[in-house]
């Protein structure tokens, strides 16, 4: 069977793009030496292949691909490996950070984090300047004495195991 | 195409940066916060007796003060510690082959570097006296009275800043 004209016709350009299956591509060669119509329509769709396909052959020979990749080939060539030195002293270099603002919140949350460390480790007690040097003293055991000694900037606390003992100095 | 990867790794490298020197800080201010809140405690362990004469030579700077206090005529050196008080960590010495025990703890601070010490003093297994003082610089807390031997011990506290 060699199919009629009209059906071979559009069989063409899936025959063309080389896209049509091996039983539509043996109808089409079938009929086309007998079919000048289709012939013609078939030489048509290479013309046009041509046509296109030469300016843009072309204009892919003047990109700038070739180049672009040389260029980046010889950057990965010349690209060294940094010293331990030059790596310590890109991870110490703070001056991206200070180019952009991270630090506002940065310096922030910082100094937020030293007020509450410093409120938890540096509790203040109200100081009453003639307040006694002892808050408060108990033993169980023990009778105690307290004496501060202003001048000698010194205070005691004495517990007494006998009661009758006669330590102090008169 | 090449220069926005090149900001996208610069991104990377702040971020890490940030969050590196974020931890430091925190790590700083946690170390400094607890350095800045300790408190240096001299505690002198002496026997104070009446069985020769005498003051230990390192005594010489309290010497006037038991001097004029107490009527002993001799006065030894047994033990010399400096602690290191953080707030609220007891810390203890023991004297009297560790029959005695003196367990001090920092309560806080008061302005002009006054110390405000918990001091316990445990004999045998006994709490023999609790107390709470003030310590400001310069100034010596002395507890005594428990016997040693012929004599007393005697507990020498001032604060180092």
């Amino acid at each position: 069977m060699r199919g009629s004209c009209s059906s071979i016709s559009q069989l063409l350009e899936r025959y063309f793009d080389r896209e049509a299956g091996d039983g539509e591509r043996a109808l089409v060669e079938s009929h086309l030496p007998d079919c000048p119509d289709c012939r013609e329509k078939l030489m048509l769709l290479e013309g046009l292949r041509e046509t296109i396909k030469a300016p843009v052959d072309e204009a892919f020979k003047e990109e700038t691909f070739p180049w672009v990749w040389e260029k980046i080939e010889r950057k990965i060539r010349t690209e060294r490996r940094p010293s331990w030195r030059e790596s310590v002293r890109s991870w110490l270099d703070l001056s991206p950070l200070l180019r952009k603002k991270v630090w506002v919140p940065a310096v922030a949350a910082i100094l937020v984090l030293f007020f509450i460390t410093a409120q938890i480790f540096l509790k203040k007690i109200p100081f009453h300047p003639g307040a006694s040097v002892v808050e408060y003293v108990e033993s169980e055991t023990h009778n105690v004495m307290v004496y501060d000694l202003e001048k000698a900037k010194a205070t005691v606390i004495w517990l007494f195991e006998e009661p009758e003992e006669e330590t102090f100095s008169s | 195409m090449a220069f926005r990867r090149t900001g996208g790794r610069d991104i990377f490298i702040m971020k890490r940066k940030a969050i590196l020197t974020i931890s430091f800080s925190i790590l700083f201010l946690f170390l400094a916060s607890v350095a800045f809140g300790q408190v240096q405690t001299r505690f002198r362990v002496i026997r104070a007796s009446n069985v020769g004469t005498g003051v230990d030579p390192s005594l010489r700077d309290v010497h006037e003060q038991l001097g004029s206090l107490f009527s002993f005529t001799s006065y030894r050196l047994l033990t010399d510690e400096t602690l290191h008080l953080s707030p609220h960590q007891p810390a203890s010495i023991s004297a009297r082959e560790g029959q005695i025990i003196i367990e001090t703890t920092l309560e806080g601070m008061h302005g002009r570097g006054v110390a405000e010490l918990r001091i316990r003093v445990g004999r045998e297994g006994r709490n023999i006296l609790n107390t709470q003082v003030r310590l400001s610089p310069g100034r010596t807390v002395l507890i005594g009275g428990p016997k040693l031997r012929e004599g007393v011990i005697i507990y020498a506290i001032s604060s180092i800043f």
